[in-house]
């Protein structure tokens, strides 16, 4: 366990150095969703709600999505597959920590530096500018952190497992790229799922892709509050579900994995 | 320009190698297109209209923009400043000045991404799809200046290309930055102009002149009025304000290379 918070601060030491980066990457952030929040301003023009949305909680949304966007890596990650595709992996395995657990607290390293940096920074000019809604009491705080970080460990799970694909194809960064798409879209990043057709919206409801961003988004803004829990219990049941399959495919990855020394 | 086709061929060639590998993203780019655009038009019928726009006619612009962008992408990836620093970091582009050739077609011809056209293709797709779908383009002299437009976008956003390239050239690295003006440009583009704040639009109308290349030709085709009264004019100096963004682009480009250093790779 304490190995687990040594790579987790020794990765947020790491990624906090890119300065630069950290500043640019914000300005884009901030340009895209001024573009973003535009275009659901205008689709809202003189109505005061739609879907039970006003213009104070598509604003909300568009700054909550660009503030954790990082944190639960919506455009996905392919770390492990390089590992693989680079011959590293097998220096990986020799570590004394498995492999899951490692990488797992290295990607926990990123996404609390995503949320320091990016994250806060963007919910505070947002709220300075434009006004956004802020959880209304601790427990609300405490509610949405604990989704946040359920959406984080699910996004890890899936994204682990689709980089797994990298074992048996030679073609795994094709597939994720694919995977990665689906995701954005089916999340709830490109637009609120509650604005999608009810038929996509029952079909989006049997995949776990909603709660890795829409759930911690509909928490937050607390247009449906008597649903909180029932939102945080599907974010459990997917995160567990998806870190045991994840082991799964590891264990089958490990049994065909064949390494030649040299 | 047969160099220019036998780098492409050549291009062409190792694309093909892996030639699972260039489906699955040929398809990607492609499903890249098609969802975001669909995230837009699912949501639509919750709301109705965008800015006095229906659905077809954003589909117009959003597929004339997905277009044009999608071929000045595919084309000018040579400057496109992730792979262009790449040249200059590891010292191609010095190999390319001692050429007895011309550096331009040699930097065009290094690297032509054809996995984006599936992004094209569907670009085209929408855009076909919007122009049958808004019968009062269906005229001689709108069919006749539509590709004018089209050209004059790929000057422009050719010429984002080449300057975020020149920038390259003083910061050696490839900058996140110019991403806000091509990629950021381009989605800003698909949208009418009249949905941004006055001063976004005032920049990307006098500054870049975003809003001549796409939003008011689009506004001439759709037979629309201009909300902001500005002279009938306006729809017709897409062309000419693609080619100056173009020539000053040059410009910048000629400069940054007169003061090229290699970076002694």
């Amino acid at each position: 366990m304490r190995l687990f918070w040594e790579i987790i601060s020794r990765s947020f030491q790491r990624h906090l150095t890119y300065r630069t980066a950290t500043i640019t990457g914000l300005i884009t952030n901030l340009f895209f969703g001024l573009l973003r929040a535009s275009v659901l301003l205008a689709l809202l023009g003189h109505s005061s709600n739609v879907g039970g949305w006003n213009a104070q909680d598509m604003v909300t949304y568009v700054a909550l999505t660009q503030a954790i966007m990082m944190v639960v890596s919506i455009f996905g990650w392919s770390d492990l597959m390089n590992t693989v595709y680079r011959g590293e992996i097998a220096a990986e395995l020799l570590r004394p920590t498995h492999l899951y657990t490692f990488w797992f607290a290295q990607d926990l390293g990123r996404s609390l530096t995503a949320l320091v940096t990016r994250g806060i920074s963007i919910m505070l000019v947002c709220w300075l500018v434009f006004n956004i809604k802020l959880p209304h009491s601790l427990e609300h705080w405490l509610l949405v952190l604990t989704s946040l970080a359920l959406a984080m460990t699910l996004s890890f799970a899936f994204r682990f497992t689709v980089n797994l694909a990298a074992f048996w194809s030679p073609d795994a960064r094709g597939m994720a790229r694919f995977a990665f798409i689906i995701l954005g879209f089916a999340s709830g990043f490109l637009m609120p799922l509650r604005f999608f057709p009810d038929w996509l919206q029952q079909i989006l409801a049997l995949t776990p892709f909603p709660h890795m961003m829409n759930s911690t988004i509909e928490i937050y803004i607390g247009s449906s509050d008597t649903r909180t829990l029932e939102l945080l219990g599907l974010q459990f049941f997917w995160a567990i579900g998806l870190t045991v399959l994840a082991q799964l495919i590891l264990s089958r990855a490990m049994r065909r994995l064949v390494i030649l020394g040299g | 320009m047969h160099l220019y086709r036998l780098l492409l061929l050549a291009q062409l060639r190792s694309a093909l190698q892996y030639r699972v590998s260039f489906v699955l993203e040929v398809f990607s780019t492609s499903l890249i297109t098609v969802l975001e655009f669909a995230a837009f038009a699912l949501v639509f019928s919750k709301f109705g209209g965008l800015g006095g726009w229906s659905l077809a006619e954003v589909m117009f612009l959003y597929g004339m923009v997905e277009f044009a962008f999608g071929l000045t992408d595919m084309v000018f990836d040579g400057f496109d400043s992730p792979t262009f620093s790449a040249h200059i970091r590891k010292g191609t582009l010095d190999q390319f000045m001692l050429r007895p050739a011309n550096l331009m077609i040699q930097i065009f011809g290094s690297s032509l991404s054809f996995r984006r056209i599936g992004r094209l293709i569907l670009g085209i797709g929408i855009f076909g799809y919007a122009v049958l779908q808004n019968p009062q383009v269906w005229q001689l002299e709108k069919i006749l200046y539509l590709p004018l437009v089209v050209l004059g976008m790929e000057f422009y956003f050719g010429a984002l290309f080449l300057i975020g390239a020149t920038i390259t050239i003083f910061t050696v690295d490839s900058t996140d930055a110019m991403n806000l003006f091509t990629y950021g440009g381009k989605d800003m583009m698909s949208y009418p102009m009249n949905v941004y704040a006055d001063w976004l639009r005032t920049i990307f109308t006098f500054l870049f002149p975003a809003a001549l290349l796409n939003y008011y030709p689009a506004l001439f085709f759709l037979g629309k009025p201009d909300p902001f009264g500005f002279p009938a004019l306006m729809p017709f100096l897409a062309p000419v304000a693609g080619c100056v963004m173009f020539f000053l682009a040059l410009q910048f480009w000629k400069f940054g290379l007169r003061h090229y250093q290699s970076a002694g790779t």
